[in-house]
C-alpha cells in the first residue's frame, strides 16, 4: 500500500512485528554482577525493549506497556547501578510517566558514569521542553544534534517549536523531519503527524489538524491518541456520532481513561445518557487508580475529566493546582484557569 | 552473528535486518543455483515481511583478478516483495503473498509459507529455524580479552532454538541470467525500500563483516567513536561511495591486524601504507559462487582463499547453510590461507538444512526469546564462598 510520498509498512504487520519484536525481548533480566561485554550487549537490548514497550504503549495507549518499561528499567539499574545504559533507560521511562526530576537524576547519574554516552542531551531537552522550559530544551537540542539522526534531531525541533508556540518555524522542521525520514516503520512518520495534529489542535486550527491526525491513522489504523484526537474534533464540530465512532473501539481496548472519558461526551451528545453513565463510572473508576499510581502522569488528566464529564469542578482544581506545582506549562495554567472559573461558577465564594 | 542485528538503526525495524546470505549449486537438482536471504533474526511466530521493502538478491559475473575479483558490468537482480497480511483476494487474515520479478521483468506470484514452482523457478518465503551457529560467548570474550577464547568443551551456538523469515529461490542460472553469464558470480542480498526513493537499509555479502570484523572499535585509531555499520549497510556491495571508504579501510585494516595478533604470529604483514593484506578482497563484500563446480557443504571462503594463495579453486565456493563459517573466518584471519584450523567448538545448527528444497527447516514453534540467548552468552555465576 502507497500511502502518501513516503512508502511504510502496513500499520497493523508493523504493529504486530512491533509486538513479536517485543516477545522476543521480554525474558531473564541481567544477572547481578556480570560486567563484560555480554551484559553491555543484554543491556542494550533491554534499553531496545524499554524503547519498544514504550513505543506500543504510546501508540495504543496502554499505560500497562509503560509500566512495564519502567519495570524493566527499574531492574536494569538494580543489577547495573552505573551503567549508564541502564540510568537513561529508566530516565526515560520516569519521564514517560512524568517524573521529571527522578528522571533528571537518572541522567545525571548516568552521565557521571559514562561522561561520553551519547543521548543525554537529548533527553534531557525532552524534560525541560515538558516542564515548559522552552529556552534551555532548545539550546540542549543543539548540543544534541550532533548525536542524533537528522530525523530525531528535527522532529524534536518541530516539536519544541510546536510546543513553544513557534508555528511557522515548527511547520518547516515538521517538513524537514518528514523528508529526513528513512526506513519503512511507519512509526516515526504517525507519531510525527501526530504531533503536528496537537499543535493544529493547540493553535485551534481543526482542519489542519484533523488532516494531520488523520495521516498518521492512514499509517497505523490502531494509533490510540490519533484517534482520540480526531474524536476530540468531532466532538468540537458537534458531530457527536462520529465522534463516539471514533472512540468506541478505542475506549473499549486503550487502558487508559481519557477515551472513555470523551465517549461520555459523545453518547451525552447522543442522548444516550444511561451509556454515558456507564462509562463515566469506568473513567472514575480508572482514573483514580491512576492517579495513585502515577500522581505525576495523570492528575491534569483526571483535572481534566473532573472539570468535564466528571462534574467535580473542585476536585478538578485541586489536581489543576497540583500538576501546576509539578510543572508550569501553558497547559496546566489553562487547566487551572478553566477549573478556576467553573469552581467560581458553582461557588462564588470559592478563589 | 553472521549479519543478525548489525547495526543500531536496525534494531528497531527487524523486518529489514538482513541475517544471513546463502548461495550455493542445488544438491537437489545439479544445474541450478540457489540464493536464501534471512531477515528478521530471533523472529517470533507472528513475525511477518514488510510490505515497504524490495528483499533483493543481485547477482554479477565476476572473475578472478589477482588476489581478488574484478566484476562486471551486467546486474541480474531478482525482487521479492509481499502484500500486507490479508490484502489479497480471497486470502486468510493473516496471509502473506510474494511476488517475486527475475531479472527479465517476468512476475511470480507465491503464497508465503509454501514451496512453489513456476515456469523452473522454485521459490520458499516464510519463518524457517535460523541455520546459523556460532559460539558468540566465545567471538565476545576474544574481542574483550584480545586472545582466542574459544572453549570447545561447553561451547554453545548462540542461535539455538531460533527463527528467521527466509527467501528461497533456485533458479537455472542460464535460463534466468543468459548463457553468457558466470560460471564465477558474486551475490549480494538487500532490503531496499520500495517504491520512491529506492534506499538500501541493509546489505550482506560475507558473513561476519559487520558483526566480527567492523564492530569493534577499539584498535581503529582514524574513526575510533564512529559506529560504522549502519553507514555500510547502506553502501552499494559492487560499488562502494569514495565519501567513506576511508573509513571503512581504515577499519578493515585495524581490525584484521588484532585477529591476526591473536596468535602470536603474524601471517599478514601489512604493506608499506598500513593496509592489511586480506582488506581488499573483504571489503568487495560478496559472496563468489562457481556454478560449474558440484555442490559442496563446506566450500565458503574456498575460491577467495585460492585467488590469495594464487592457486585454481576447486570447489563451488559460495555458502551453504551448514557450513562452519565461523571456524573458516577465523582460522582465515588468524593463522592464513592454510592454516591449521581453528574450532570455536559449535559445529552445527540446531537442525542442519536439508539437501532438498527449501532446503532451510522448519521453524521451532516455541522460539526462545532474545534476552534468553542473551543471557546465555554470561559467564556463570560465581559460587558462593563456603562459609
Amino acid at each position: 500500500m502507497d500511502r502518501g510520498d513516503v512508502r511504510t509498512t502496513d500499520g497493523t504487520l508493523a504493529l504486530a512485528n512491533l509486538t513479536a519484536q517485543v516477545d522476543m525481548l521480554v525474558g531473564q533480566a541481567l544477572p547481578a554482577g556480570s560486567p563484560d561485554s555480554a551484559a553491555h550487549r543484554i543491556l542494550e537490548q533491554q534499553a531496545t525493549l524499554v524503547d519498544l514497550l514504550t513505543l506500543r504503549g504510546h501508540l495504543l495507549g496502554c499505560v500497562a506497556d509503560y509500566e512495564r518499561a519502567f519495570q524493566v528499567a527499574d531492574r536494569m539499574v538494580a543489577t547495573a547501578p552505573h551503567s549508564a545504559i541502564a540510568l537513561s533507560a529508566r530516565a526515560r521511562t520516569r519521564a514517560t510517566l512524568h517524573r521529571f526530576a527522578d528522571a533528571w537524576s537518572d541522567l545525571d547519574a548516568a552521565h557521571r558514569a559514562e561522561p561520553s554516552v551519547d543521548g543525554l542531551d537529548a533527553d534531557r531537552s525532552a524534560i525541560l521542553q515538558a516542564v515548559g522550559c522552552y529556552e534551555e530544551a532548545e539550546l540542549l537540542l543543539q548540543n544534541a544534534a550532533s548525536q542524533q539522526s537528522d530525523f530525531a534531531s528535527l522532529s524534536a525541533q518541530a516539536v519544541l517549536y510546536a510546543e513553544r508556540g513557534s508555528i511557522a518555524e515548527a511547520v518547516q522542521a515538521f517538513a524537514a523531519a518528514h523528508d529526513a525520514h528513512r526506513g519503512v516503520s511507519p512509526f516515526p512518520l504517525a507519531q510525527l503527524d501526530f504531533r503536528r495534529g496537537v499543535m493544529w489542535m493547540r493553535e485551534g486550527d481543526l482542519t489542519a489538524a484533523h488532516e494531520a491526525f488523520d495521516a498518521a491513522r492512514r499509517r497505523v489504523p490502531a494509533y490510540a491518541p490519533a484517534t482520540g484526537h480526531l474524536a476530540e474534533i468531532e466532538l468540537l464540530r458537534g458531530n457527536a456520532a462520529a465522534a463516539a465512532g471514533y472512540l468506541r473501539p478505542v475506549a473499549e481496548t486503550s487502558d487508559d481513561p481519557e477515551y472513555a472519558a470523551h465517549l461520555v461526551l459523545a453518547l451525552r451528545g447522543l442522548g444516550q445518557h444511561d451509556r454515558a453513565r456507564v462509562w463515566r463510572d469506568r473513567a472514575k473508576r480508572r482514573y483514580d487508580e491512576l492517579v495513585r499510581l502515577h500522581p505525576e502522569a495523570y492528575a491534569d488528566h483526571a483535572g481534566d475529566f473532573w472539570l468535564g464529564p466528571g462534574g467535580d469542578p473542585g476536585r478538578a482544581l485541586r489536581l489543576a493546582q497540583w500538576t501546576l506545582v509539578m510543572r508550569q506549562t501553558p497547559r496546566a495554567r489553562a487547566v487551572v484557569e478553566r477549573a478556576r472559573a467553573a469552581v467560581g461558577a458553582s461557588s462564588p465564594d470559592v478563589r | 552473528m553472521a549479519d543478525h542485528f548489525s547495526g543500531p538503526r536496525i534494531l528497531i525495524d527487524p523486518a529489514s535486518d538482513v541475517a544471513d546470505v546463502y548461495t550455493f549449486p542445488s544438491p537437489d537438482r545439479p544445474g541450478r543455483l540457489v540464493l536464501a536471504l534471512d531477515v528478521f533474526p530471533a523472529a517470533a511466530p507472528a513475525a511477518r515481511f514488510s510490505d515497504a521493502l524490495v528483499y533483493r538478491f543481485r547477482v554479477r559475473p565476476v572473475a578472478r583478478d589477482g588476489q581478488g575479483f574484478s566484476v562486471g558490468d551486467q546486474e541480474y537482480t531478482l525482487d521479492v516483495t509481499f502484500d500486507a497480511p490479508g490484502a489479497s483476494a480471497g486470502s486468510e487474515p493473516s496471509a502473506q503473498t510474494g511476488t517475486c520479478t527475475l531479472p527479465g521483468g517476468e512476475q511470480l506470484r507465491f503464497p508465503v509459507d509454501e514451496a512453489t514452482e513456476t515456469g523452473g523457478v522454485r521459490i520458499f518465503a516464510g519463518p524457517r529455524l535460523d541455520p546459523f551457529f556460532i559460539d558468540l560467548k566465545g567471538v565476545l570474550a576474544t574481542d574483550a580479552i584480545e586472545q582466542l577464547a574459544f572453549q570447545p568443551e561447553g561451547a554453545s551456538n548462540a542461535l539455538q532454538g531460533a527463527n528467521v523469515l527466509a527467501i528461497v529461490i533456485e533458479i537455472d542460472p542460464a535460463a534466468v541470467f543468459g548463457p553468457d553469464a558466470g560460471p564465477l558470480l558474486g551475490v549480494v542480498g538487500e532490503t531496499v525500500i520500495a517504491g520512491g526513493r529506492p534506499t538500501r537499509l541493509e546489505r550482506m555479502g560475507r558473513p561476519e563483516i559487520k558483526n566480527v570484523i567492523l564492530a569493534s572499535k577499539k584498535f581503529d585509531q582514524v574513526n575510533r567513536d564512529l559506529e560504522i555499520r549502519d553507514l555500510y549497510n547502506e553502501e552499494d556491495a559492487f560499488a562502494v561511495r569514495p565519501d567513506y571508504e576511508g573509513a571503512y579501510r581504515a577499519r578493515f585494516d585495524a581490525n584484521l591486524a588484532f585477529f591476526d595478533r591473536l596468535a602470536g604470529d603474524i601471517v599478514w604483514p601489512p604493506g608499506e601504507d598500513g593496509t592489511h593484506p586480506l582488506t581488499d578482497l573483504l571489503f568487495a563484500d560478496f559472496l563468489v559462487v562457481d556454478t560449474s563446480k558440484p555442490f559442496s557443504e563446506s566450500s565458503s571462503f574456498e575460491i577467495e582463499r585460492a585467488a590469495l594463495a594464487g592457486r585454481e579453486h576447486t570447489t563451488c565456493g559460495g555458502r551453504a547453510p551448514n557450513d562452519d563459517i565461523v571456524d573458516t573466518l577465523y582460522t582465515l584471519l588468524v593463522n592464513g590461507v592454510d592454516g591449521e584450523r581453528i574450532s570455536d567448538g559449535v559445529d552445527q545448527a540446531t537442525r542442519p538444512a536439508t539437501h532438498t528444497f527449501p532446503y532451510l527447516v522448519a521453524p521451532n514453534p516455541t522460539p526462545p526469546d532474545a534476552m534468553t540467548v542473551l543471557t546465555s552468552l554470561l559467564p556463570p555465576p560465581a559460587e558462593e564462598p563456603a562459609p
